[in-house]
């Protein structure tokens, strides 16, 4: 038995809210083969979606809006389906909607219960990751959250502790929301700021309430930031974060999207970059929590040049196995008729390719000051937690 | 947007009878740091006679020289109140009753309908509209545009907008430079796509500052992949 999943099924690829939209399952599809190709994904890594059980979408999201998804995928209007954020340009509807979502959602269930239940170690549900769904609110090309939906199974049935961890470029509202106040999932995200990007939340002050108060880490970085700064103000923080929290299993939203060619965010990351801080998770997964890790996809507009470099990345990374630099020939050959410009013919970004940041101390120092002001507000809720853990009776309340 | 709409509504009013030191405790207890303070009159009703703060109180026995003098904790809070009251009305405008509040160095005024407390307004309630008239409260990326002094400068701007089927969720504006009469607006839009939207103003010739335009690569520029993927 292989310690790691790759859940996969055709139907994934039904989640496309228009052909004209930026939201691209073709992603899926070049991820896919350029790993056969470069042979690091086989038969045995392949898992089948199963069925979502009934009732568990309904613990994430309202009836009514469920409902709502439900009729406008049939054709059907509904009043103030607007106020649901259906129809709306981020969120167009399509037919079937409601069905290509809870495969989706599936697939993200899938691959948590695979190692919630120590079937593996490690599983990817690459269709997965839309973490801007609020429980009656469609937003940022999410209808659903599987995201949610997964570690609400996992919290449900297993009990299990889980840290999310979300390296897309926009923050991940919808999880944080929906889990605000639980002091059994910490969420955490690294993000462009809100200052101009969507959503415009996740500042460093939001860091949850009541059970959750500390559960709840934001690290807002500048427009225009780049591999060092961004993995310096990663290092600085997740791991303390997590070894305070003590996760039985992380969640991954590894959105693709803070790569300096996407064109919906403004970070500034090569795929090299990246893959290390996929790699710096995974390490943190062996320390902290036995190596268990789900990760999903998420954000990334650059489909063809960008992301599936990336991703294949996240695989190796996942599945322990080395990534050669060179991309199969056969590969670019099956693609680059379809990609509207050249494809790379290297994993890695060569960066004098770009036009150097000019703000880059500036940004730098901005992003060294964010990791300052959030540990400074972080560091005494966390002693805290630490002493109530060793010392339950003396507990301060 | 009205002083009735950023106000404290559960208010509480104190006895002008009531000790300094249990205000203060009241205080604590409640996370408040003002209390209005009303009398009840012959006739039945009751009159807001004073005002009285977390600030005015801690200078009770204090050896400063601004400490009152002669006046003891266990005394009633009648001596220490400020009175008469600086007060405004549930339709009064916020920037009104906000900048009245930054003039006379006050932090809340009690808020009165024809002689009736009915709310209690702060400098923290102050900011908390601001914060809600920038609109962050609700998912939203940032789109910053200069406009001309051409009248219908904003109208066409909006109109740009909505035909992306996009919502305007806030506006902001401000005048950078009096003497052109050009006006840099900030809106919070619903989309996540806002390269998008910026492309198709910049086609229709608005000066869009953010976001900005996506930087170059050798070859192709980075936001082609965009228009044509």
């Amino acid at each position: 038995m292989s310690s790691i999943k790759f859940v996969y099924d055709a139907s994934l690829a039904e989640y496309e809210l228009s052909d004209s939209h930026p939201f691209k399952p073709v992603r899926l599809e070049l991820t896919r083969t350029l790993l056969r190709e470069l042979g690091l994904l086989e038969d045995r890594h392949i898992e089948a979606v199963k069925p979502l059980e009934p009732g568990l979408l309904r613990h994430v999201h309202d009836g009514d809006y469920v409902n709502a998804v439900k009729a406008v995928s049939q054709g059907r209007q509904v009043d103030g389906q607007l106020r649901y954020g259906l129809g709306t340009s981020d969120n167009p509807i399509f037919p079937n909607m409601h069905r290509a979502i809870k495969q989706v959602c599936a697939a993200t269930v899938t691959a948590m219960d695979l190692v919630a239940s120590g079937k593996v170690q490690r599983a990817l549900s690459l269709a997965g990751g839309l973490h801007h769904a609020h429980a009656a609110q469609a937003s940022g090309f999410c209808l659903y959250n599987d995201l949610a939906v997964g570690i609400e199974h996992v919290t449900r049935k297993y009990g299990l502790r889980v840290a999310y961890v979300d390296i897309d470029a926009h923050h991940g509202d919808g999880v944080q929301g929906l889990f605000y106040d639980r002091g059994d999932v910490l969420t955490f995200s690294i993000h462009e700021s809100g200052r101009y990007l969507f959503p415009g939340t996740g500042n460093t002050f939001e860091l949850g309430k009541g059970d959750g108060r500390g559960c709840s880490v934001n690290m807002p970085l500048e427009p225009f930031t780049e591999d060092d700064s961004y993995l310096t103000c990663l290092r600085d923080v997740l791991p303390k974060a997590l070894d305070v929290f003590k996760p039985d299993m992380i969640l991954l939203q590894a959105g693709a999207d803070m790569h300096r060619r996407d064109p919906l965010a403004d970070l500034a990351l090569t795929v090299q970059g990246m893959a290390a801080s996929y790699q710096f998770i995974s390490e943190l997964a062996d320390d902290v929590c036995e190596g268990r890790l789900v990760a999903t996809g998420g954000g990334g507009y650059d489909p063809f040049h960008a992301v599936p470099r990336a991703w294949a990345a996240l695989w190796a990374v996942l599945s322990r196995q080395d990534l050669s630099e060179n991309l199969p020939a056969s590969w670019l050959e099956d693609w680059h008729a379809r990609s509207p410009h050249p494809l790379p013919k290297q994993l890695s970004d060569n960066i004098n390719q770009w036009q150097a940041i000019s703000q880059r101390d500036t940004i730098n120092k901005h992003n060294a000051a964010v990791v300052r002001r959030l540990l400074t507000t972080l560091d005494p809720i966390w002693e805290e937690q630490a002493q109530e853990r060793n010392n339950p009776s003396s507990a301060v309340s | 947007m009205l002083v009735q709409d950023i106000m404290t509504q559960q208010v509480v009013a104190i006895d002008p009878d009531m000790p300094i030191g249990d205000v203060y405790a009241l205080m604590q207890q409640r996370d408040i740091r003002h209390f209005p303070i009303v009398e009840d009159t012959s006739a039945g009703a009751s009159t807001l006679v004073g005002i009285v703060s977390d600030r005015d109180i801690r200078l009770v026995g204090s050896a400063l020289p601004q400490a009152p003098e002669g006046v003891k904790l266990a005394d009633p809070v009648r001596k220490l109140m400020s009175s008469p009251v600086i007060t405004t009305h549930p339709s009064d405008a916020v920037e009104e009753s906000a900048s009245l509040l930054r003039r006379k160095k006050i932090g809340a005024m009690p808020v009165l309908d024809e002689g009736e407390l009915v709310g209690i307004v702060s400098a923290i309630d102050f900011l908390e509209a601001l914060v809600r008239m920038t609109g962050v409260h609700r998912a939203a990326s940032r789109l910053e545009v200069e406009l001309t002094s051409d009248p219908s400068a904003l109208a066409e701007l909006s109109a740009a907008v909505a035909s992306q089927g996009i919502t305007i969720l806030s506006v902001l504006s401000s005048q950078d430079d009096p003497a052109s009469g050009t006006l840099v607006v900030s809106l919070r839009v619903t989309t996540i796509d806002i390269g998008k939207l910026a492309r198709h103003l910049r086609s229709q010739s608005f000066n869009v500052i953010w976001p900005p335009e996506p930087p170059q690569t050798v070859g192709h520029t980075l936001a082609s992949n965009a228009e044509h993927a």
